[in-house]
């Protein structure tokens, strides 16, 4: 029997509805933790503010573009965080024997294991994240047509997928290392670092955050399509396919690990 | 009190906590970027302003002061609200509660030994990384004992806010909810994303009479000083202190209340 | 199709290793280990053959770490052999997990693949679209569930709110829902109390005959085999010890009896002394002391004429050797 992709998506959305509804059951669990994002959404907001009341510009780039990419980096987190957050339990999974469990099922096994968890909080930020973006279109001055708002949602698909792809790859470390949590930690954290523009960087870092570890794939090269529309390099038209190749690698690199770890403890 | 029991456990955790070598690697990797993210980021924000010193603070000083601010928290986060809330979920808090120690001295010393190699991977070769990058940036005088006292006075602190928010869990299930607001709080208030001499000044006022300063603004900004006034750190630490006194005894009122819950209810 | 003619599962010399980190003790040995690593290759499953015929229920027994988890993940498609031949319905699993998977149920002892925060009803309403059950065969097989166990009160309740024993049932039956043509089921006993012991039995009999499934039954409980197995296969260290009827190997030990007496005083006691005049196994429980005798050797109404002069015997009783103990002594003795 063949499982086509309208197979998974009706199982996926029926999973999502059931999961909603079991989590508002626990409401006062759901009421705190949005707070919890909102707070988080709104003291990076502050950081950033308060590094702005000091300085007029960095490398070039004015408050308004700071901005934009902040808002950016929060819009294109979103799905990382909505979507595949049970990789964070993965190697808890993976430590107590506990993943065999998702190994049974005639379905992909990757899509089997993330379909399991949504996390809803993620929406606060999403929404933090448009209105960010929203606000600093507008004092930028950007034109607003169709092909723009396109080209931008293009983009923020082209990093959300490098972010997840850094994270899927991260959390299948667990299948070789035994505390894989820092790992995970780690990429977690290029988050933070991706909001910035690449061009602080000197040369060879510039080099690594691009090859090695794309950071500034997940806010700065997708977003030069808008901010930048002079400069272009051929790194930010490339992006949607580099996005598309880290993610086919990096679900490989989980599938081989899931394969080759076969519950050998119990 | 006896000594050797508590540092039984704290054993214990070094060699647990050394049993994951690729983890210690990978955090020394992780501080390291995080270092050079820094690094550029604030060269490019000073270059900007012509490498003049803002608010008292040159680019070094703002540099070692936020690298060090990360390395400690590396150090003093010590999972104790996920710890607590898990137990309190599971029930297992009843057991805990039944071992010959106080439960917050029992959660504090079984965790002691990560702070061992913490310090000894994470923060002792950012110190030192620090140090040389800044070419001797860090005055190395009575300033480092100042650091030091200021530090353990930061962590007893940052213990006691955590054993509160823990307790929390008590009354709610959410822990995640809980813990990330801690965190959040705790992280920008302390001054350790942006140090405060960078906060507008009302700003700095309101969160200069806040437990959170004490944490990380206190101890990093009397190790910048090579050559503090006298009346400046027995000030700093006369607060430290008397936010120490304050929390613990908060942690302890608000857990002997909450306790009361647990008895009563059967866990 | 299920055709009772054929085998369900045939494995032909399978052997699975794995490799094995040595940790060294103690602080200096981990921070040794942090520095080199030190590999040792362990065998977990020695060049095992075994065919199973549709529609049989095998009890697949062995000590913890005998190898029972190792060969269940091998016929899931879960692991790859290291050498040797597997075939599950035909195919060969760890090259076809997924088609594999649509014909086979699996139930792993306490780990419940049931969605922890839904409601029963819903996890079966899931599996049904991933097993692309029939709306027909769906309700068929619910019905069928209905006559066996009271369910009403299970499909509301999500996993999380359920007893150990409840979600086991749960979890039966969501391995049996799309009617697979093998079910394995790995300890789904273990835990459970007397009564919930016999429900599940009775269940996974019932569900055995209704459907022709074949069930792969790994279990410590002696019960369980007595209850539903007419044929164990029993391996121990990897390698398979014994593969037959139970009838069968109850022969082989047909000269053993269980002689059972009762006395006064403390029987743990007792019972040592007793390990001393005889030379055969004794053991002891609240009530009664056991000495499992081979009547080749000497003849049990011998024995207890012995232990009349020596002890003051208030009962005793005569049985056949139990399964339990049979399978202990293959594990001390093997079957020669």
């Amino acid at each position: 029997m063949h499982r086509s992709i309208g197979f998974y998506l009706r199982i996926y959305g029926k999973i999502l509805v059931q999961d909603i509804k079991s989590k508002m059951s626990y409401r006062s669990d759901f009421i705190i933790s949005t707070i919890g994002m909102i707070c988080t959404n709104i003291a990076g907001f502050v950081s950033f503010w308060i590094l702005f009341q000091n300085f007029p510009s960095v490398d070039g780039w004015g408050y308004y573009e700071m901005l934009f990419l902040y808002g950016f980096s929060l819009v294109s987190l979103t799905p990382v965080q909505c979507l595949f957050d049970n990789n964070w339990s993965l190697r808890i999974y993976v430590y107590s024997g506990d993943f065999i469990k998702y190994c049974f099922r005639p379905i992909n096994l990757f899509f089997y294991y993330q379909s399991e968890i949504f996390d809803i909080k993620g929406l606060g930020q999403l929404a933090f994240g448009i209105g960010t973006l929203i606000y600093a279109w507008a004092k930028l001055g950007l034109p607003v047509t169709v092909l723009m708002i396109l080209k931008m949602i293009v983009f923020l698909i082209t990093a959300s997928l490098i972010m997840i792809a850094l994270q899927n790859a991260a959390a299948a470390t667990c299948f070789w290392i035994q505390n894989s949590f820092y790992v995970l930690d780690l990429v977690f954290r290029f988050k933070d670092y991706a909001k910035y523009p690449i061009t602080i960087f000197s040369p060879v870092f510039r080099f690594i955050f691009t090859f090695l570890m794309p950071i500034a794939f997940i806010a700065y090269y997708p977003s030069l399509v808008i901010l930048r529309p002079d400069e272009i390099p051929l790194l930010s038209w490339l992006s949607p396919v580099i996005g598309l190749v880290f993610f086919y690698l990096s679900y490989k690199f989980w599938m081989y690990g899931a394969m080759k770890y076969s519950g050998t403890g119990s | 009190m006896n000594l050797k029991k508590y540092l039984t456990l704290t054993r214990a955790g070094i060699i647990e906590s050394l049993q994951f070598r690729l983890s210690a690697f990978i955090m020394v990797i992780g501080n390291m970027l995080y270092l050079i993210v820094v690094y550029f980021l604030w060269k490019a924000i000073y270059d900007s302003v012509g490498n003049q010193p803002i608010n008292g603070m040159s680019f070094y000083d703002t540099l070692i002061y936020l690298v060090l601010a990360t390395a400690l928290s590396g150090f003093m986060e010590m999972y104790t609200v996920w710890e607590m809330g898990r137990n309190i979920q599971s029930g297992k808090i009843v057991l805990d509660l039944l071992r010959p120690m106080e439960y917050r001295k029992y959660l504090f010393w079984s965790y002691s030994g990560s702070f061992v190699t913490q310090f000894f991977f994470t923060f002792l070769p950012t110190f030192i990384v620090v140090a040389v990058l800044t070419h001797g940036a860090i005055p190395m005088g009575i300033n480092l004992l100042y650091f030091v006292i200021s530090v353990v006075m930061a962590v007893s602190i940052n213990y006691s806010i955590d054993f509160i928010v823990g307790t929390i869990c008590i009354y709610t299930e959410s822990i995640w909810g809980i813990n990330i607001m801690k965190q959040v709080v705790v992280m920008l208030l302390s001054g350790a994303t942006v140090p405060l001499a960078f906060f507008p000044e009302t700003l700095r006022k309101v969160v200069s009479c806040l437990p959170f300063q004490s944490i990380y603004n206190a101890p990093l900004t009397l190790l910048l000083n090579g050559d503090p006034d006298p009346v400046y750190v027995l000030q700093t630490l006369g607060i430290q202190l008397l936010w120490v006194v304050v929390m613990l005894l908060a942690g302890k009122l608000f857990w002997r209340v909450s306790l009361r819950r647990i008895t009563v209810n059967g866990g | 199709m299920k055709n009772s003619t054929e085998n369900a599962i045939v494995m032909k010399g399978i052997v699975k290793e794995f490799k094995v980190l040595n940790r060294r003790e103690g602080l200096k040995g981990s921070i040794l280990d942090l520095f080199s690593r030190d590999y040792r290759t362990v065998t977990a499953v020695d060049n095992i053959s075994v065919e199973i015929p549709k529609g049989q229920i095998i009890g697949y027994l062995g000590p913890n770490g005998a190898g029972k988890s190792t060969t269940i993940k091998m016929m899931t498609g879960v692991l790859e052999p290291t050498r040797g031949e597997i075939l599950v319905n035909g195919c060969v699993p760890y090259k076809n997990r997924t088609k594999n998977a649509e014909n086979i149920g699996v139930v792993f002892g306490q780990r419940s693949q049931l969605w922890w925060s839904l409601p029963l009803i819903e996890s079966f309403r899931l599996l049904k679209e991933i097993y692309l059950i029939s709306e027909e065969d769906y309700r068929e097989m619910l019905d069928l569930f209905r006559s066996l166990v009271d369910i009403e009160p299970l499909l509301h309740k999500t996993v999380r709110q359920m007893s150990l024993g409840q979600r086991t049932l749960s979890d039966i039956l969501a391995a049996f829902l799309h009617n697979p043509d093998i079910v394995f089921l790995d300890e789904p006993t273990i835990g459970l109390d007397v009564s919930m012991k016999a429900k599940i039995r009775t269940l996974i009999h019932a569900l055995n005959q209704e459907k022709h499934t074949t069930v792969i039954l790994t279990t410590h409980d002696m019960g369980d085999v007595d209850a539903l197995c007419r044929r164990i296969v029993i391996i121990d260290k990897g390698k398979m010890l014994y593969d037959n009827d139970i009838a069968h190997l109850k022969g082989f030990f047909g000269s053993y009896r269980t002689l059972k007496v009762r006395m006064d005083g403390d029987l743990q006691a007792h019972a040592e002394e007793i390990r001393k005049e005889v030379d055969f196994s004794v053991s002891a429980d609240e009530e009664w002391i056991s000495i499992l005798v081979d009547e080749e050797k000497e003849k049990v109404l011998d024995v207890l004429g012995r232990l009349q002069h020596t002890h003051n015997i208030r009962d005793m009783q005569l049985e056949e050797i139990s399964t339990e103990e049979i399978i202990k002594k293959i594990y001390e003795e093997g079957v020669e």
